[in-house]
């Protein structure tokens, strides 16, 4: 029985109860349950590498009536980036929150979020995934307002009113389909799925909403206040996972499931729009004040990448170059989860060691906090995109892709988001290392340095050297969840 | 097909669309919330207008259960959006 | 095909649900507009019954009118900042707004149209009534949200586990309501317990007849409503620890229950043969006292007095 497909669910889940049960032991317990999680999410990794992708029919009944779980490459993937990430943010936040009940409110809801994406990664149902779109939502927003300060629970309670709009455009997507095709399993509907006004009215409205809630330009105004104002290691967890989520649901629909029905039109539309947040995001990160605002804006652009595939995709014909654009893809959004959840907590320790987090005034951290701004030039490292980086072997294919393809517009697109986020990573730098006199900054101690060091090493070295695995693991399979025992 | 399945199915769109625009058009938190409420009912009638078969037969389970969890992940939403407002209110007076 | 009565009920019913839903969404006075939007919720109910869904109006007239309806009318006392200006001339830009509006409901139209007329088979029912014998209920939505999509409702639980812990961690609940005068004091006195009656008897009447987990775990929670208008206090509430649990008791009986099958090297959630049915009211019963407390906790407004306690030393005082 495949039921290893439920732990990386139903472990954050039990421990979320725990939290829950003995709050003076919050933080332990978390801690505890997020290396199960990891653990469960390795072992799965490692039964999909070697056996290919699993199938779990919950309860028993065939899918269709029941709900089914699946895991491949993709989502294996992305579920140990997610609890890699989620442990690294959850071991800084016991050194961030000080306070006994701020950790009991902490750690239930992060325990939940994880479980959230965990579940949306697993599912095979769509309406299955409609759910754990809204427990991602009302959990993170949850989180993002901790601490009660007016700016947090402003952007959160936008944030929770865009979101619930997505999942309702996602839902009647769903309506839509279950009327048209009378199921709700994907495996089904893959092979069910024709161009037809159906499908058509059905995904644009799904997509419609996975956009809102991956934030492409222009649906993306919610981001940077949310994220910029929620406590360091939720902004961590919000841009490098919960963003992803939506995307990985918007890849999963366009490549996999609705593949018979997208348009080249569309791509196109995706990639247009993808390449103004490029732009957009970069520029505005460029003119930030606050590290944090810097920080949500480069997630915008750096997403924004990501969507430059689309039309690449689209254009290329099934085969060699195709899967490697895709492994690319893949990459990219890997190298950005760890990249950007380092920034997040980087800037967290000098937001709580210097009283603030603006730009312009960070000069002698370089000195008090030298790890701390070893990580931020890791991470800038790997959000420029500069070799060994990820993100230089993931733009380097991006390149490729389009000059197979002739899509020579994107060029300048990319060119100019580079330049653009090299200048942003360099102002910080270059202020973080000039010295400053009677400035006074606390201690950090290791807890609240190391994780994000660890993560900004993944992203730039062992991403980037390791990039060949990922390839290897990623394409052929990743989107195969075809005939399974 | 049926009549009865077709006009509340198209109430349902209408109303979702109506609750949509709301949402985003109005500036009052509470009646954005109202808009989002209104929104998700629609989807849910045109759920259970899929589901209706008539009077004779017993119409589909399925869709009258995700409505139901529907109903209640609302719910959750509006108490928790609800309960931001008042802080935000709140929160005026630092 | 004829048009007979029934349809003219019909237009009639969602004529009226869109004039009340617009009513309601477009005017300044916001407690008109919450006052509307339950009678749209009732109106709705009315649908639901109508459509030959009693689960869903049972719970409809429950959760969507009665507790929203609650939790709405006692957030009127929040004053906003921005006060709503609906009364706008209508401006161009307002005109484009509808316009799009009725784009996406005439899109979403045909897409429903044309899926219906298409697909006019029974989708999943078949499935679900082949197979509810096996399934230890007779009540089919039963069936189908505590067995065969049980997987649903477990996140679902987690939904709202995860809103109730946000709204505790925003703060402490509103200042509880004044000494009642005689006549709310003896209805509150008289309609608490009923509530608690009615409620155990929809719980177990869910398994062959509407009703369930939810219906029943509405009305608890509108008893600990009746019961906070009549003046009570958080600390009349049980104890914070056993509040805890009772929040998690849901989550957690699906749990062991969806883990007890994988002793018996059967799939997650796979209740044992001829267990299913015990499983279920087991679960049910659990889910019912996590989802009252839940709404119930909504309802107070924020954590209960000696929550926050709990994580540190010593006893509620």
């Amino acid at each position: 029985m495949n039921n290893l497909l439920t732990l990386p669910v139903m472990i954050p889940l039990g421990f979320s109860l725990l939290a829950l049960l003995w709050p003076r032991r919050a933080s332990s317990i978390g801690i505890l349950g997020l290396l199960a999680t990891l653990l469960a999410s390795a072992w799965l990794a490692w039964r999909v590498a070697g056996s290919g992708p699993m199938l779990l029919a919950l309860g028993g009944w065939e899918p269709g009536l029941g709900i089914a779980l699946h895991a491949d490459a993709l989502s294996s993937t992305l579920l140990l980036m997610s609890s890699v990430v989620a442990l690294a943010a959850g071991t800084y936040s016991t050194g961030y929150f000080r306070e006994r009940s701020d950790r009991a409110r902490f750690w239930p809801l992060w325990l939940l979020l994880m479980t959230a994406l965990h579940a949306l990664f697993l599912s095979g149902d769509l309406f299955n995934l409609y759910v754990t779109l809204e427990l991602i939502g009302l959990s993170a927003v949850a989180l993002a307002a901790l601490g009660g300060k007016r700016k947090a629970v402003e952007a959160a309670l936008r944030y929770l009113i865009l979101g619930l709009l997505g999942s309702l455009l996602f839902l009647a997507g769903v309506a839509l389909i279950y009327a048209g095709y009378g199921t709700l399993d994907l495996m089904q509907l893959r092979n069910m799925l024709a161009p037809e006004p159906v499908a058509w009215i059905a995904l644009t409205l799904m997509i419609s909403g996975l956009l809102l809630k991956s934030a492409l330009f222009p649906l993306h105004f919610w981001l940077p206040p949310a994220h910029a104002n929620a406590p360091a290691p939720v902004s961590a967890v919000l841009s490098a996972l919960v963003v992803k989520a939506a995307l990985y649901l918007l890849l999963r629909f366009w490549l996999d499931i609705f593949d018979d029905v997208v348009t080249t039109f569309a791509a196109w539309l995706l990639g247009s729009l993808g390449a103004m947040a490029v732009l957009w995001g970069s520029w505005k990160a460029l003119r930030a004040v606050r590290l944090k605002l810097l920080a949500a804006y480069s997630t915008v652009a750096q997403l924004g990448y990501l969507f430059l595939f689309f039309p690449l995709l689209a254009a290329l014909p099934v085969g060699a170059a195709r899967d490697t654009a895709l492994g690319a893809l893949i990459l990219m959004a890997l190298t950005h989860g760890f990249a950007k959840s380092a920034l997040f907590l980087a800037t967290g320790v000098i937001q709580q060691k210097a009283g603030h987090d603006r730009i312009e005034e960070l000069g002698g951290a370089a000195r008090a906090l030298p790890v701390t701004v070893f990580t931020l030039a890791l991470a800038g490292v790997a959000l420029i995109g500069l070799p060994p980086s990820g993100t230089f072997q993931a733009k380097w294919q991006l390149f490729s892709a389009v000059i197979a393809t002739g899509q020579w517009l994107w060029i300048p697109v990319i060119a100019t988001g580079s330049l653009l986020a090299a200048a942003y990573v360099f102002r910080i730098l270059g202020y973080a290392f000039a010295s400053a006199e009677g400035v006074k900054y606390r201690i950090a101690d290791g807890r609240e340095e190391l994780p994000a060091l660890i993560l900004a090493i993944l992203a730039t070295v062992l991403l980037g050297f390791g990039s060949i695995w990922v390839w290897e693991f990623v394409t052929p399979g990743a989107l195969a969840v075809g005939e399974v025992p | 097909m049926m009549l009865t399945q077709l006009i509340f199915g198209i109430a349902g769109g209408l109303l979702f669309a109506m609750g949509l625009r709301s949402a985003l058009i109005r500036e009052s938190l509470l009646a954005r919330i109202l808009a989002v409420n209104v929104s998700g009912a629609g989807i849910f009638l045109a759920f259970v207008a899929i589901a209706y078969r008539g009077l004779e037969e017993t119409p589909d389970p399925v869709p009258h259960a995700l409505v139901l969890t529907g109903i209640v992940v609302a719910v959750s939403a509006t108490a928790l959006a609800l309960a931001l407002r008042r802080r935000l209110e709140e929160a005026d007076d630092e | 095909m004829e048009i007979t009565l029934w349809h003219l009920l019909d237009s009639l019913l969602a004529i009226l649900l869109l004039g009340l839903a617009w009513s309601a969404l477009s005017g300044t006075d916001l407690k008109r507009g919450v006052v509307l939007f339950m009678a749209f919720g009732l109106l709705l109910s009315l649908i639901w019954a109508r459509l030959r869904a009693p689960d869903l109006a049972l719970a409809e007239a429950a959760i969507g009118a009665g507790l929203s309806g609650a939790l709405l009318l006692l957030a009127l006392r929040d004053r906003e900042k921005s006060e709503n200006k609906a009364g706008q001339p209508m401006s161009l830009l307002r005109l484009a707004t509808v316009l799009l509006m009725l784009l996406l409901a005439a899109s979403f139209a045909l897409a429903y149209v044309t899926a219906v007329t298409s697909n006019t088979g029974g989708r999943l029912a078949g499935l679900a009534f082949g197979n509810l014998e096996q399934s230890g209920v007779s009540n089919p939505v039963t069936a189908v949200l505590l067995n065969f999509r049980a997987y649903d409702t477990l996140l679902e639980l987690a939904v709202l586990l995860a809103a109730t812990l946000g709204i505790l961690a925003l703060g402490s609940e509103r200042r509880p309501f004044r000494r009642p005068g005689v006549l709310l004091g003896a209805l509150v006195t008289w309609i608490s317990p009923l509530l608690v009656i009615v409620a155990g008897y929809l719980l177990w009447t869910g398994a062959h007849a509407p009703g369930g987990a939810f219906q029943a775990g509405a009305l608890l929670a509108a008893a600990i409503v009746m019961l906070r208008l009549g003046g009570m206090t958080s600390e009349q509430l049980p104890h914070p620890l056993l509040q805890g649990w009772l929040l998690a008791s849901g989550i957690a009986a699906f749990m062991l229950a969806g883990y007890l099958a994988t002793f018996h090297d059967l799939a997650f959630l796979q209740y044992p043969a001829g267990w299913a049915g015990l499983l279920i009211l087991l679960i049910e019963s659990a889910a019912m006292l996590s989802i009252a407390l839940s709404l119930g906790l909504a309802y107070l407004g924020g954590s209960p007095s000696g929550w926050d306690e709990r994580s540190s030393r010593g006893k509620r005082s």
